[in-house]
């Protein structure tokens, strides 16, 4: 309550050094701007990197092994699954492309003419057991059944005549059939006519915080003797074994396929890592401007803090005199700490909102959340309290006898 | 009397050491942070070919169709099969080159070499006098082996270290694409950053690994992506894997123009075509033609990495915040030597000669601010170093931004003590004096 009953002299106090209150409430306000936005781009790209992409990733593994055309090869898109899964430790393959893999957003039509499109969305496809490889989760509907699979060639070629068997995520159904009626439902691509069959509950193409990451489609097409170069993918049964069971697999399909060159070999662990690094090395710079400017707010703090205190060393020595403890003197100075840190947070607030809208236009940054001000606002409380401490114990320490001295 | 100052102000300095230390500190910090990030974007915003950028030009034409949902009025980066052969013979520049790039299975021509992929840029004759590009063995091919389509192959040094041990490789042999080529060049050390010849594939993106005739490069039994390949339509895949399809861009093309007048000719000869192929309906827009010259160009694709726009406008913040700061401490320090003020102005100095002893001051804390963040701009710098992102190596410090550090830090404490310094001249001495 003493705190309190203080607030009117220290208001008064604060009149006469108007100058240099309002600096260090605008440093801070500057301060609290930058950082909560810089904060919630960290933060972003850290909930980025750790967003699921809906399928095992822990065992998936990539084997890029692309087809020199005009070079005779021995195996086929068939005898090379059948090699793949017979690697010891496989558990499924197939010849198809991972998430992650920079696919294109495509335009999806509910009408057969293609007059407007209802969604841009990532295409998965590959051959027969490419949705068991990727261990997708089917939500309701079937899953895919071989028999209902187009051929590859009347894929490629776009001559499919029924519509494709295809998944779709829960995420993208809503988008496409808002009244929940997807399933049995018919609806065009490119180049194809689709029937949902299923629906699962994540397929993310990339990961790039949009809310159309997760809007996907996925459709098998069976392959047969056809020479396939590309990308082929295992799902090794143990995630721990992954390593050792893709080099494997690699092995044994270079040496099915002497036409082939095994480009790169990887685990989807590493693509994951690949895809994000530069994001997060840009977050690590991030986080050291953050730490700058948390030592120079401090600074700026606890240097006009000091000269406070050595300015009114006669007038403490006095208040000592006068009866009022140690702990008055120190609650005084951090009571008045509080009060321009939280001047200062509150103009911060306007002017983090200024910045982010500044950011949002150029630089595709979303809307600033409150709790990010809030998280602000208590750490620059405390950053305050902490860089007056000293000055203010230093305060506390002057003796009552200073007050006799030279008046 | 700027000696005198001088020495005032190191005097003030060493009797205020910690606020004065602190105010050093803060600019410190600061200017390491804002002269990291305008090295990277010095770096990245550089000419990638000086002797050369003021005759390369860039020429577009637009064979949109007329109603495509929200397209752009600028006509697409790149150009079509048959409009890269067409301005390839039209025949109006004294040089140009037309180009693409993917990569292709290469080996030594030995029966039990393996193949790898290797990057390659398809292209014709008069790249390597365009581009000025250094070679190390051999030469660039001719004109003559573009037209009779001929498998001639330069490579870059670093394939060439590869695949030959850094031997000349000359007239040596690789089987590329499952067809016999032969070496006639390999070049030295040129990557210009950013790439401006094929920005869209990486503006930061590293050399190819070779050299290919385009036409040649075009008779290939391959399927292995044509560039960065734009298609327009409700089926963007369709035409992909055919690189004469009338949808798709995917060849850039350059010239080179040397003076005024040959750029005006050409221009208007890029618009004739344009209108010629419109009659023709071919084009079903009217002529939308460009013609810019390559740092133009740059310009029009922002190729500077949005991360680092965006860091440098935070650094920059940072730095104001550091200023804020310095501004907050100089008043407190300035408004500690009061006493000091009024004995001097009551022993005849002017405000003048007040305000210009309080700047001397604030100028020796810029200095010595600016010296102390240039190691922290170079700890900076090797962070950005440290980042796994392509245009990352290229951020050095040279001698141009250590001058450009120490101007920002001098100019911006300066403009920070002014104010401080102002107030400091009012300062009324007889008020001083009488407290003493």
């Amino acid at each position: 309550m003493r705190t309190f009953r203080q607030i009117r002299p220290i208001l008064a106090a604060l009149r006469s050094h108007k100058t240099a209150v309002i600096l260090l409430v605008l440093e801070i306000a500057l301060t609290m701007a930058i950082l909560g936005n810089l904060v919630f781009i960290v933060y972003g790209t850290l909930q980025r990197s750790h967003t699921p992409t809906g399928v095992a990733e822990s065992q998936i593994g990539v084997i890029q092994s692309i087809g020199v055309i005009g070079q005779t090869n021995s195996g086929t898109a068939i005898s090379n699954l059948a090699v793949l899964r017979d690697v010891p430790g496989v558990q499924d393959a197939t010849f198809g492309m991972p998430p992650l893999w920079g696919r294109p957003q495509n335009p999806l039509f509910l009408d057969a003419l293609r007059t407007r499109p209802a969604a841009h969305v990532y295409e998965f496809f590959g051959s027969q057991g490419l949705g068991d490889t990727l261990g997708l989760h089917v939500v309701s509907g079937s899953d895919f059944t071989d028999a209902d699979a187009p051929d590859v060639m009347d894929v490629f070629m776009g001559k499919a005549i029924a519509p494709i068997p295809a998944l779709l995520t829960e995420s993208l159904a809503k988008r496409l059939y808002p009244n929940g009626n997807a399933l049995g439902s018919i609806f065009y691509d490119g180049s194809h006519s689709l029937r949902v069959i299923g629906l699962v509950d994540h397929l993310r193409g990339e990961i790039t915080g949009s809310t159309s990451d997760d809007d996907s489609l996925i459709y098998e097409f069976r392959v047969g003797t056809q020479n396939l170069g590309g990308t082929y993918m295992i799902r090794s049964s143990n995630a721990a074994q992954l390593p050792q069971v893709l080099r494997a697999a690699a092995a044994a399909l270079q040496k099915a396929n002497p036409g082939h060159v095994n480009n790169k070999v990887f685990t989807m662990a590493e693509m994951r890592a690949n895809y994000f690094k530069s994001d997060l090395a840009a977050g690590r710079m991030l986080v050291a401007i953050i730490l700058i400017l948390l030592v120079v707010t401090a600074l700026g703090v606890s240097g006009l803090a000091s000269f406070w205190v050595q300015q009114r060393r006669r007038q403490i020595g006095m208040r000592r005199a006068l009866g009022a403890t140690r702990r008055d003197i120190l609650h005084y100075f951090q009571a008045e700490n509080f009060l321009i840190v939280s001047a200062g947070v509150l103009l911060g607030v306007a002017f983090a909102y200024a910045l982010n809208l500044f950011l949002m236009r150029h630089f595709e940054l979303a809307r600033l959340p409150v709790n990010y001000l809030l998280a602000g606002a208590v750490v620059l409380w405390l950053l305050g309290q902490l860089a007056v401490l000293g000055p203010a114990l230093r305060a506390a320490a002057v003796p009552p006898v200073v007050a006799t001295r030279s008046v | 009397m700027f000696g005198y100052y001088l020495d005032l102000a190191l005097r003030s300095l060493r009797r205020h050491k910690v606020l004065s230390a602190l105010m050093m500190l803060a600019i410190a910090l600061g200017i390491g942070a804002s002269i990291t990030m305008l090295t990277v974007l010095h770096n990245l915003s550089g000419n990638p070919l000086p002797q050369r950028s003021g005759v390369l030009f860039h020429p577009q034409v637009d064979p949109r169709p007329a109603d495509l949902p929200g397209a752009s009025e600028e006509p697409p980066d790149d150009l079509t099969y048959l409009d890269a052969v067409k301005l390839y013979h039209l025949g109006v520049a004294p040089r140009r080159a037309v180009m693409s790039a993917n990569w292709l299975p290469t080996r030594l021509d030995a029966p039990d070499s393996p193949m790898s992929m290797r990057t390659d840029r398809a292209t014709t004759a008069d790249f390597f006098a365009m581009f000025d590009v250094p070679f190390v063995y051999g030469s660039a091919w001719s004109a003559r082996d573009d037209e009779s389509h001929a498998q001639v192959v330069v490579l870059s040094q670093a394939l060439n270290q590869k695949l030959f041990g850094g031997a000349d490789s000359v007239g040596k042999t690789l089987v590329i694409a499952t067809k016999t080529f032969r070496v006639v060049g390999v070049i030295g050390d040129w990557n210009p950053q950013p790439r401006f010849y094929d920005v869209d594939d990486g503006a930061f993106a590293d050399a190819e690994q070779m050299y290919l005739p385009f036409f040649t490069w075009l008779d290939l039994p391959q399927d292995y992506g044509y560039g960065p390949m734009n298609c327009w339509g409700n089926d963007p895949g369709a035409g992909t894997h055919d690189p004469k399809v009338k949808q798709c861009t995917w060849a850039q093309f350059w010239v080179e123009l040397g003076s005024s007048a040959q750029v005006a000719s050409y221009r208007s000869a890029l618009k004739q075509y344009s209108a010629q192929q419109h009659q023709l309906g071919r084009f079903q827009r009217a002529p939308n033609v460009r013609l810019r010259g390559l740092l133009d160009w740059l310009d029009y694709k922002h190729v500077i990495p949005v991360t680092v726009r965006m860091q440098t406008w935070i650094a920059f913040g940072v730095l104001l915040i550091c200023l804020v700061n310095t501004v907050g401490l100089m008043v407190a320090k300035f408004l500690r030597k009061s006493g000091e003020i009024g004995v001097r102005r009551a022993l005849g100095a002017s405000r003048h000669d007040v305000f210009a002893q309080c700047l001397v001051e604030a100028g020796v804390i810029g200095v010595a601010g600016g010296l102390l963040g240039l190691p922290l701009a170079w700890i900076g710098l090797w962070m950005v170093r440290q980042q796994p992102v392509s245009f990352a190596a290229s951020a050095h410090l040279d001698l141009a931004m250590l001058g450009v550090a120490l101007l920002l830090a001098l100019l911006s404490t300066l403009g920070a003590g002014i104010w401080p310094a102002w107030r400091a001249s009012r300062v009324a001495p007889a008020l001083q004096v009488k407290s003493l």
